[in-house]
């Protein structure tokens, strides 16, 4: 029974924040403010959809935050380039899988452990965003680059429609595919899966490259939203995405833990940062119940999972 | 057979050095065998590769002319062993003042306590040194760019409303205009100031506090914005969102920056500082110093305000 209620913990945490919201700042409860923090874990969302996979796999990526800002960076130039702005968003995809190949073929391949690889990467694609950008941001583009900024159906803008699209896919591709059966495989006892005939590398691969399609996903909004290619954007992504899948409840030694738990740490970390702005925290605060807050979370998760 | 190779590459390395000490000595003794024995002053740059510091460099080669100084500039290219070595070598060549943009702020220090000890005067221009002793620091004044800012804003919304700030705790220098900004508004009565939130002086952070802010005022009139990529992220919030009537006032002017302004974006305006200026100012702070007048120990260099019709 504890179990089962405790299952919906991080939906209570989600709610009672709400409220203490909602009294410190009568602005936050309105249709508005809710599409305003949709909007707001937009791009840490899309990220937080690979990011689960990986960890479900027991795996880690710190690289992602400097993909989005290399694709990005590469989106502008082609776009400025060739004055074709699909071109430019398709570039960045390409950045994305490319990044995701690497890090897959080097971790499943290479046996070299994901923390150091996407490590690796992670300086790697800063470097390169900042060389193609000459350290600048470009900016300057066509109007309809910020598409994705502007854009809305039903006053839901399109980003938050396709962060919801990605969370769809992903509780698709894990709940109602033999492959997402595989990767809870792989992440909960490699030996045994690697021993029932699962394909270990390949899973593996393909995690990071579906992973890497998602990243490519983040720059085209992000980029798109801040109407540039932005080389220092995207600084500590990889933080806030493993913060919104740990605190959701997904465990980090990976095969167990959901896409939608990770909607809901997502979800619980935008209304946290969203609120505190609203109720005018001055922002050394703010990190501070940041922090708590994430450890809160994981211990409440720890006490779920062994008792009390 | 690998020891001849070697011996080829050390005697390549050492040919590339004599040659270069041979030019580093023509250099200096053109200098010294000068008609009027011209004052030298060894100048090391934070980099050439940026508009500001080409600027820069522009005003210490003008002044210096002016004042008959020879000026030997060299960058630092944002590698601090390379400035240090720099500041050794002029203390070795003997110049009569050095002139550092520190790459590294608390590093530097060592180094410009050598120069102490050779009894040559050290000036700091941009950015301020952690260490050792400086005649005198040449910097733009950032608490005079914030109050520039305040009067910009005040005016453009008739002296009444609610103002926010986007701001970058961690960096001195941009907390200095943060803090100009809100004693010049506090002249206005009627100017509520929002507690200011973090944008991390980076555009995508810039954009979600801009978002925040402008949900939880709706009633907001006008955002001041600690540096451009700053003002770039307000900006893409209030164009999101439609609010075109928001004055946007960011700071720095660079040229995406100043497009927007020109455009006629709710970026109405840029704080600038003035480069040329820094470079002018520190060359006459020598001058001054070199003659045995007295040198203030903080010398700013104004900033001024780009808006639409400057822009253009």
């Amino acid at each position: 029974m504890w179990r089962k209620i405790s299952g919906y913990i991080i939906v209570l945490a989600i709610l009672l924040e709400s409220m203490i919201f909602a009294w410190l700042a009568p602005q936050f409860f309105s249709f508005e403010n809710l599409v305003n923090v949709a909007l707001s874990i937009a791009v840490i969302g899309v990220l937080a959809v690979g990011m689960t996979f990986v960890i479900l796999t027991g795996g880690i990526d710190l690289s992602i935050g400097s993909i989005v800002a290399l694709g990005g960076v590469v989106a502008a130039l082609v776009t400025k380039q060739t004055e074709f702005v699909w071109l430019g968003f398709a570039a960045a995809i390409g950045v994305g899988l490319l990044g995701g190949a690497f890090n897959g073929v080097v971790i499943a391949y290479c046996k070299v452990p994901p923390f150091i690889v996407t490590l690796a990467l992670l300086t790697i694609a800063r470097g390169l965003a900042f060389i193609l950008s000459e350290g600048r941001s470009v900016g300057n583009l066509p109007e309809n680059f910020v598409w994705f900024g502007k854009v809305s159906v039903f006053g839901i803008p399109l980003s938050v429609l396709l962060m919801l699209a990605s969370f769809a896919a992903g509780w698709f591709v894990l709940q109602r595919m033999t492959f997402g059966r595989y990767v809870y495989a792989v992440g909960g006892n490699r030996e045994a899966a690697f021993l029932a005939g699962i394909n270990v590398k390949s899973v593996t691969f393909w995690v990071y490259l579906f992973n890497g399609f998602l990243i490519g996903l983040a720059a085209v909004v992000l980029a798109s939203r801040l109407g540039a290619g932005v080389p220092n954007s995207g600084l500590q992504y990889e933080l806030d995405v493993i913060a919104a899948v740990v605190v959701g409840g997904t465990s980090l030694s990976g095969g167990r833990g959901s896409v939608i738990s990770t909607l809901f740490g997502a979800i619980f970390i935008g209304v946290l940062n969203n609120g505190l702005n609203l109720a005018s925290v001055d922002p050394y605060t703010q990190k501070i119940v940041l922090g708590v807050v994430i450890l809160l979370a994981a211990l409440a998760d720890r006490f779920r999972r062994d008792g009390f | 057979m690998r020891k001849l190779f070697s011996l080829i590459i050390l005697s390549f390395i050492l040919g590339f050095q004599i040659a270069c000490s041979e030019n580093a000595a023509s250099n200096s003794s053109n200098g010294a065998g000068g008609a009027t024995a011209k004052k030298k002053i060894g100048v090391t740059l934070l980099t050439r590769e940026d508009d500001f510091y080409r600027e820069l460099e522009a005003g210490l080669q003008e002044t210096a002319a002016k004042n008959g100084f020879e000026l030997i500039i060299q960058s630092g290219d944002k590698d601090f062993s390379r400035q240090q070595s720099q500041i050794d070598n002029f203390i070795v060549q003997k110049v009569d003042a050095i002139i550092v943009c520190p790459t590294d702020t608390k590093g530097i220090a060592p180094a410009i306590e050598r120069a102490n000890a050779a009894n040559i005067p050290v000036f700091t221009a941009d950015i301020a040194a952690g260490g050792g002793k400086v005649v005198s620091h040449i910097a733009s004044d950032n608490t005079a760019g914030g109050r520039l800012a305040a009067e910009y804003i005040a005016k453009a919304i008739g002296g009444a409303g609610k103002v926010g700030i986007i701001g970058q705790p961690e960096v001195q220098s941009v907390v200095d205009r943060e803090t100009g900004f809100k004693e010049a508004l506090a002249n206005y009565p009627q100017i509520t100031v929002i507690p200011t939130l973090n944008g991390g002086g980076v555009r995508d952070r810039a954009l979600k506090a801009a978002d925040d802010l402008l949900q939880g005022n709706p009633d907001l009139k006008a955002i001041f914005c600690i540096n451009d990529e700053t003002a770039l992220g307000a900006l893409s919030a209030a164009e999101t969102r439609g609010k075109n009537d928001l004055i946007i006032v960011g700071y720095d002017a660079a040229p995406e920056a100043v497009e927007k302004i020109r455009k006629g974006t709710a970026l109405k305006a840029d704080v600038a500082q003035q480069p040329r200026d820094i470079g002018a100012k520190t060359v006459e702070a020598i001058a001054k110093h070199l003659k045995g007048e007295a040198v203030a120990a903080q010398v700013v260099a104004p900033v001024k305000i780009v808006d639409a019709n400057s822009a253009k």
